[in-house]
């Protein structure tokens, strides 16, 4: 009986030990993920539209190329984990669709080198973050977003109150009088609507002269500056022009402050143009987009995402051509056409795109690109801008309720860009 | 000194092995082997993961990946967090209220519902249909019932004249929120069990007792605790593993909000395991002083079990 208890323990601690060796640094050996030749994988999160014109523009590379590619859609909230536990196992896709760059760095294949040779092409803001330490081209700034505040013109009509232009910003001050105006002469409840992201409120900061992290890749965040910005957002929380609620309450956790907007609570709203599509199908009133209101400067704040292929691929010319094929002119011109994404092509840019819908609305997301200070697509591109955005959500609220001062405030969301930076960097 | 003599060395033959009762080793072999494939599926799945997230407490991963051994670092950063300590202490507060509200609920619903009243199966149905829901929906269902302007919960409190909480803005009704919807959705399991106990109590007891002139309170304090006391332990054991483990629906509800105020020990570890920058090791070092937290109070409560049971 004894020892057959001790057979089954034994026989527990080998299997135990078989799989402890894959405890955490274990060496995977040769990286490859072994796709056959011809066949690219693509791991792709969706915004909703982008899906579908995403799989045409991929027949048109399998017919044209005779390759076949497997479109993999992950959740946006897991891609991160699951491309790095695929990764970490030697079965990472080809070709991955990003917003962070800096946990893969080491991961992506040298385009430049496998016959793509794109690099210039793109956005020059964009260019530090997709180029490698000898400035080849490791990834390319597949689309752009800009923020900016959307206008219910239905709201403003019954209100008696006129549009600001759309063909130049006005003011802070000017944008929150008509806001006001609207709200106390429509009756919405409020006057203007934020999205519960640290990313939206980045665009305030830059208005005010300042960003979470410098053109130096450093964090930035200027005290006095921060602090005017700051205490704005804390007012318009505490005097009645904001929902307060939606911003205290649920946490870190993003919300979107679009029901908002649908449901005629609020005359403005600032979001970005990625809520064009959803916008045109479900809002049951006139709406449109101004330029994004000035302060010590103008324009918004960017975001995007990014394509790069992965050194795991077996086929690194044929992921390198693919890059190249979906970031080309006309592929990238049907793709922003049809999601409703600004372009990143430098030539796309400067000719501006027609979009069959909405035209007018998406050029001036665009005329806001043109406007925005170059460091803040270095702070929306910087390896510490997701964790930093997260910690001002949480810094703002606590501002808001009065926990804490607004000098604390800044001084507290200095320190976590910090400490966000350098958790961030390897 | 004494002296022993040996027997004749014929008279020594061992009892055959059949004679002793031992089985053969087939035999003997057999209920390990009927338990083999659960011992292996726990293995993997429990043992492996548990101890696997043991080690990965004792390393760095950078963005996830790249670990390097650090030692006991990750204990020493989680204990000096102050977001640590914040959560562990609204996982204390909620625990404690979880487990008593729980295990006083399910114990008044048993009573209730194994007596014999009108539509006795429909309302065990209603009580036990939270159960069913997934704790995602429970969330979602319940914040939009209690948010301040668009909720159902203060439409009706402002129809009647009552002021309108904000019932997720402030830190502790949040915190009594998040308890009371946790309650709603686990009650009906533990009423389930308690259920089970009362049923398991012999009538009698309550006849003699009713003959000698007992009352309801009396009947309940000296025949229904007693005897209910193993059930309660059990239920008590899993609520406070399941309060410790509550996470989803939270999530959903107050997404830890306000301030921090719901956020418990889950989801700081899940905070800090799939949130940028992915921090395995201090999400695997929180993952451990939890789980001994929990092995140390059911041990605890195992063991006061017992000795009442003894006393």
């Amino acid at each position: 009986m004894r020892r057959s208890t001790g057979t089954v323990i034994g026989a527990a601690a080998v299997a135990l030990a078989t799989l402890a060796a894959c405890a955490p640094g274990t060496d995977f050996g040769p990286a490859s993920n072994g796709s056959p030749p011809g066949h690219l994988t693509y791991a792709y999160f969706t915004d909703g539209p982008d899906e579908k014109v995403t799989r045409d523009l991929i027949a048109e590379f399998e017919r044209r190329t005779g390759a076949t590619v497997d479109l993999q859609i992950l959740p946006y909230s897991e891609l991160e984990q699951q491309l790095q536990g695929r990764l970490a196992a030697g079965h990472a896709p080809d070709i991955a669709r990003l917003t962070n760059l800096s946990p893969f760095r080491s991961d992506l294949l040298n385009l430049s080198a496998n016959g793509a040779d794109i690099g210039d092409q793109f956005l020059d803001q964009a260019r530090e973050t997709t180029s490698g330490p000898a400035g080849e081209t490791v990834a390319v700034a597949s689309d752009l977003t800009m923020n900016g505040p959307l206008v219910n013109t239905d709201l403003f009509a019954r209100a008696g109150v006129a549009l600001p232009p759309k063909d130049r910003p006005v003011s802070w001050p000017e944008l929150l009088a008509k806001a006001r105006e609207v709200q106390q002469k429509s009756g919405s409840p409020y006057a203007i609507a934020f999205d519960k992201s640290g990313a939206r409120v980045a665009g305030l900061y830059n208005q005010f002269g300042t960003n979470y992290f410098g053109t130096d890749g450093a964090v930035q965040l200027d005290p006095a500056k921060a602090a005017a910005a700051t205490r704005l957002f804390v007012d318009l929380n505490n005097d009645g022009t904001m929902y307060r609620d939606f911003w205290v309450q649920s946490g870190t956790k993003y919300e979107g402050a679009d029901d908002m907007f649908l449901r005629e609570d609020v005359p403005v709203y600032f979001s970005g143009n990625w809520q064009m599509g959803q916008f045109d199908q479900e809002a049951r009133f006139g709406w449109t987009v101004l330029p994004n209101p000035c302060a010590e400067r103008c324009g918004g704040f960017p975001g995007g995402k990014f394509m790069v292929a992965l050194r795991q691929t077996t086929n690194p010319r044929l992921a390198a051509e693919f890059v190249a094929f979906m970031n080309s002119r006309q592929a990238q011109e049907k793709y922003a056409e049809k999601a409703h994404f600004l372009p990143t092509r430098k030539d796309l840019l400067a000719e501006g795109v027609d979009y069959p819908r909405r035209d007018a609305e998406m050029d001036v997301f665009l005329d806001d690109v043109r406007r925005t200070d170059p460091a803040a697509f270095s702070s929306a591109y910087s390896p510490g801008m997701d964790s930093t955005a997260d910690a001002v959500v949480d810094e703002l609220a606590a501002a808001i309720v009065g926990r804490q001062s607004v000098p604390e405030t800044v001084a507290r969301m200095r320190t976590s860009a910090q400490e966000a930076l350098e958790a961030s960097i390897p | 000194m004494t002296t022993t003599e040996s027997p004749p060395a014929t008279s020594v033959r061992p009892p055959s092995a059949r004679k002793r009762g031992v089985k053969p080793w087939n035999q003997r072999l057999a209920p390990y082997l009927f338990v083999l494939p659960n011992m292996l599926v726990f293995g993997v799945f429990i043992i492996y993961p548990a101890l696997n997230g043991f080690n990965i407490s004792l390393y760095n991963s950078n963005n996830g990946r790249a670990f390097t051994p650090v030692g006991t670092k990750n204990y020493r950063r989680l204990f000096t967090d102050e977001e640590f300590w914040q959560a562990a202490g609204a996982t204390v507060i909620f625990v404690v209220a979880f487990v008593a509200v729980c295990t006083a609920a399910s114990i008044g619903l048993a009573m209730l519902l194994t007596k014999p009243i009108r539509a006795r199966g429909f309302f065990r149905a209603v009580f036990f249909l939270p159960v069913l829901l997934s704790p995602v929906v429970v969330g979602l269902l319940w914040s939009w019932i209690l948010e301040r302007r668009s909720g159902a919960l203060n439409a009706i409190l402002g129809a009647v004249g009552l002021p309108e909480p904000g019932w997720l803005v402030s830190g502790p009704l949040a915190l009594g929120a998040t308890v009371f919807v946790g309650v709603w959705a686990h009650a009906g399991f533990y009423t389930l069990i308690m259920m089970a106990g009362l049923q398991a109590i012999d009538s009698s007891y309550y006849e003699a007792a009713h003959l000698d002139g007992a009352g309801a309170w009396h009947r309940f304090r000296h025949i229904t605790w007693p005897l209910l006391r193993p059930t309660t332990l059990v239920v008590v054991i899993l609520a406070m593993i399941a309060g410790f483990q509550s996470f989803d629906f939270i999530y959903t509800l107050s997404g830890g909000g306000p301030l921090g105020a719901t956020t418990l020990m889950v989801q700081y570890i899940y905070e800090h395991a799939f949130q940028s920058p992915i921090q395995y090791g201090l999400a695997a070092a929180g993952s451990v002083v939890l789980f001994c937290t929990i092995f140390a109070l059911t041990v605890l409560n195992f063991l006061y079990g017992r000795r009442k049971e003894s006393m």
